[in-house]
């Protein structure tokens, strides 16, 4: 039996994914053409045998509660423990409407922290598309015998992030804080490994002084009082979706070889809720190149650099250039579309043109009818 | 826990007759049609159907079949008070434990598991037939003709005739003979092997035809004959659609490429979904050069050559240059660079080697036949394989 507990921050506000959080929360929104961003953390943390596991979710979450279920697609439909939907209490300090940093997020499941039988903690992010190594990464972290572990990326991030500036012996005792890009230290992805008492001391020290932040207030104070964090690089691909842009080029990259064995090697699958799909069926007229098109698609116009989710129909003469169609899409006869992201549902009637650029794709909204 | 109907699935029989494909697994869990096992249908027209409770009697290598039927959550067949049971021969104090040695006994040795839910009929189906069936409108005739069992029946030709069970039916539309491939057919209304039958009459009846040492103990065979001669009332319970029994390789092989005719068969359906257990693969991909033309593809498969006329299960993968026209990829099947597979169907896992050649398109002569793979071959570079061949083992070829 594993000793660790997961946790899944899913309360993040992402303004800039526009109208893709519209009716969602970034860690639900719809990823490689079958998958929600939470798979990945879900995946991850199922893959290093850890089944119970909590999501703290703030607003917009209808769509992930449906998504999660029982959390038994990733095992965690357990009688003892398993998935655990951590919604807010409506506590009086949360009177704006959003937990203003993770620390409060915490604080605001303190009862639910305190009731952790395990040891060891590993918090994600539930919109990161990446799929790490926790076994790999809460071995290191048991051997380097610190309290803390940040799991790092040796790519730099295109969005605000803080960065580890690590000793000769490999631990961090100094960070950077809110980089856009590459400069002294490296990259965190947000994942941490720490023991549930460390993480106990640290939510108490931001309810008494009021502060919210878990880098800038809780590791900047335990770095301060002479705190050491260890470092665990993950390898392979890892990119947090912040915006429109990033997701719509994050998806683009899905479509190499390369990036998809690092997102589902075979040894560490993800795991999402299963739909009641029959293969994709491709016409007499049908093209598909460069795609990644996933079961119960009827497909008789032309798919090229596109990403396609279940249950898509498209018509004859259709040409779909660099665009992501979510589940359920029905494309017209003729209808042209470039660098577009379709969102569930959408109905396009035939003979449309609709372009986006790929620095700003055109998100067209769930359920839309064009 | 009463039951008013409950489904018992025949599932044990090896499938001899698709040789190497079967020689590991046993046929109802024989991939099919891209997503599904064989017994995905059944289980699926159950659930569809409203009947929560089904017993699948396993005999010949049950390993993989009960490994995927598992709790049955993906049919939702895993219900409180109901769900699915793999009902394998077993062994009872002071008599010794014997197989299943016929469809009838099957049945009879599992009287008890049946008794547990005291149930008014039961629906016997089989594992290796592709259909979709609403098995609650066949309930309501055979309780409308308050029969003793209602069989399935479908019209084929009269030249198909010999090979099915045949219903000749009296002036009043109940079944008054029943004839197992008649040389001389005097109708046209083939059994589907789906029989609905009043539980305490059946139960009578197999116990009976136990006691008969001259039984072969089989529904066709002698079930439905003693019945008849009883004077039970049978009736024909006419079904309209697709309906294929997928027992021999050529059968499996074209009821595959039926897949691609959506008009045959609409398993687009969202009001009879047929479901099975999902790999949890990512989508598809179709690589810079893939030429994929009426075909039917899955989760998981890579994509990089050309593709027409086939069925892929979830992860194969075709390589650059490769060519797969009118066959069936198994899950797994791998067709590397330049290898050309035609009119055949290639088992689970199996890898053909870089420029080899497995099948051959109709030449018209006698000799001429589906090309076959088992699971988990591997055929050298470059070699041929024959039109019509069975392929069981790496070294054969």
């Amino acid at each position: 039996m594993v000793n660790v507990h997961g946790i899944i921050y899913a309360y993040g506000a992402t303004p800039n994914l526009t109208e893709l959080v519209r009716n969602r929360t970034a860690a639900s929104i719809p990823y490689c053409g079958r998958y929600r961003l939470i798979d990945f953390a879900l995946s991850s943390l199922m893959n290093a045998g850890i089944h119970n596991v909590g999501v703290i979710m703030q607003r917009d979450y209808q769509s992930l509660l449906d998504h999660l279920g029982s959390g038994k697609d990733w095992d965690m439909g357990r009688r003892m423990g398993g998935l655990r939907m951590l919604p807010p209490f409506g506590l009086p300090e949360y009177h704006n409407g959003n937990y203003s940093g993770t620390m409060e997020a915490l604080n605001g499941v303190r009862t639910y922290i305190e009731d952790i039988k395990e040891d060891t903690v590993v918090m994600m992010q539930g919109n990161l598309a990446g799929n790490i190594d926790l076994e790999a990464a809460l071995r290191n972290h048991k051997k380097s015998e610190a309290e803390l572990t940040a799991i790092c990326t040796d790519t730099t991030p295109e969005y605000r992030h803080h960065r580890f500036v690590p000793d000769a012996d490999g631990f961090a005792r100094r960070m950077v804080f809110n980089r856009y890009e590459a400069g002294e230290g490296i990259a965190s992805l947000e994942a941490y490994i720490v023991s549930k008492e460390l993480l106990l001391k640290l939510m108490d020290y931001c309810y008494t002084e009021n502060k919210h932040h878990f880098h800038r207030d809780a590791i900047a104070n335990y770095l301060e009082g002479g705190g050491r964090v260890n470092i665990y690089m993950h390898n392979g691909y890892a990119k947090r979706i912040m915006s429109t842009e990033s997701y719509f080029r994050s998806s683009m990259e899905s479509l190499r070889p390369e990036v998809r064995a690092d997102l589902f090697p075979v040894e560490r699958p993800v795991r999402t809720k299963s739909h009641e799909d029959v293969s994709t069926y491709y016409s007499e007229s049908a093209v598909s190149r460069n795609s990644l098109i996933s079961d119960g698609c009827m497909v008789e116009g032309e798919v090229i650099n596109s990403v396609i989710f279940s249950g898509v129909r498209i018509g004859k003469g259709a040409k779909l250039k660099n665009c992501i169609l979510m589940r359920g899409c029905e494309i017209g006869e003729n209808v042209c579309l470039t660098n577009c992201i379709v969102d569930k549902y959408v109905t396009i009637g035939a003979d449309q043109t609709l372009a986006g650029s790929p620095a700003l794709p055109l998100v067209v909204p769930k359920f839309s009818k064009i | 826990m009463k039951k008013s109907c409950i489904a018992m699935l025949l599932a044990g029989g090896q499938g001899s007759r698709l040789y190497a494909l079967t020689q590991n697994v046993a046929k109802p869990n024989m991939p099919f049609g891209g997503k599904y096992r064989i017994i995905d249908f059944p289980l699926s027209n159950c659930a569809n159907s409203g009947i929560d409770t089904v017993g699948v009697l396993t005999q010949y290598r049950p390993l993989q079949l009960n490994s995927y039927i598992a709790g049955g959550q993906p049919w939702d067949l895993d219900s409180a008070d109901g769900g699915v049971f793999i009902l394998p021969p077993y062994q009872t104090q002071g008599e010794q434990g014997a197989w299943f040695s016929g469809t009838a006994n099957a049945i009879y040795q599992n009287m008890s598991f049946i008794e547990m839910y005291d149930p008014d009929d039961i629906v016997v189906l089989s594992g290796d037939h592709i259909y979709k069936m609403d098995y609650a409108k066949m309930l309501q005739v055979h309780h409308e003709k308050a029969a003793a069992c209602t069989i399935a029946v479908l019209q084929v030709s009269m030249e198909e005739a010999t090979r099915f069970g045949i219903m000749n039916l009296g002036e009043d539309g109940y079944v008054e003979e029943f004839e197992e491939k008649p040389r001389h057919p005097k109708s046209d209304l083939a059994s589907m092997g789906i029989y609905i039958f009043n539980w305490p009459k059946l139960r009578r009846y197999l116990i009976e035809d136990e006691n008969d040492p001259n039984s072969s103990k089989d529904f066709g065979k002698n079930i439905i004959p003693n019945m008849l001669s009883a004077g039970e009332k049978l009736w024909p319970y006419r079904f309209e659609g697709y309906w294929r029994d997928v027992g021999t390789i050529t059968s499996l092989w074209d009821a595959n490429m039926d897949m691609l005719s959506p008009a045959l068969i609409n398993l687009f359906d969202p009001n009879w979904p047929i479901r099975s257990r999902s790999n949890a693969r990512p989508p598809h991909y179709a690589g810079e050069d893939a030429e994929i033309v009426h075909s039917i593809v899955t989760e998981g498969c890579v994509i990089e050559g050309h593709v027409e006329n086939s069925v892929l299960s979830n992860s194969a993968v075709v390589g650059k240059g490769a060519q797969v026209l009118y066959s069936v990829l198994m899950p797994g099947a791998v067709v590397e660079d330049g290898a050309v597979v035609e009119y055949a169907i290639i088992g689970e896992r199996t890898r053909i080697g870089k420029g080899a050649h497995v099948g051959a398109e109709p030449d018209g002569t006698e000799s001429w036949g589906v090309a076959t793979c088992g699971p988990d071959i591997v055929i050298r570079e470059n070699a041929a394989v024959p039109a019509g061949a069975m392929v069981y083992r790496s070294e054969e070829v």
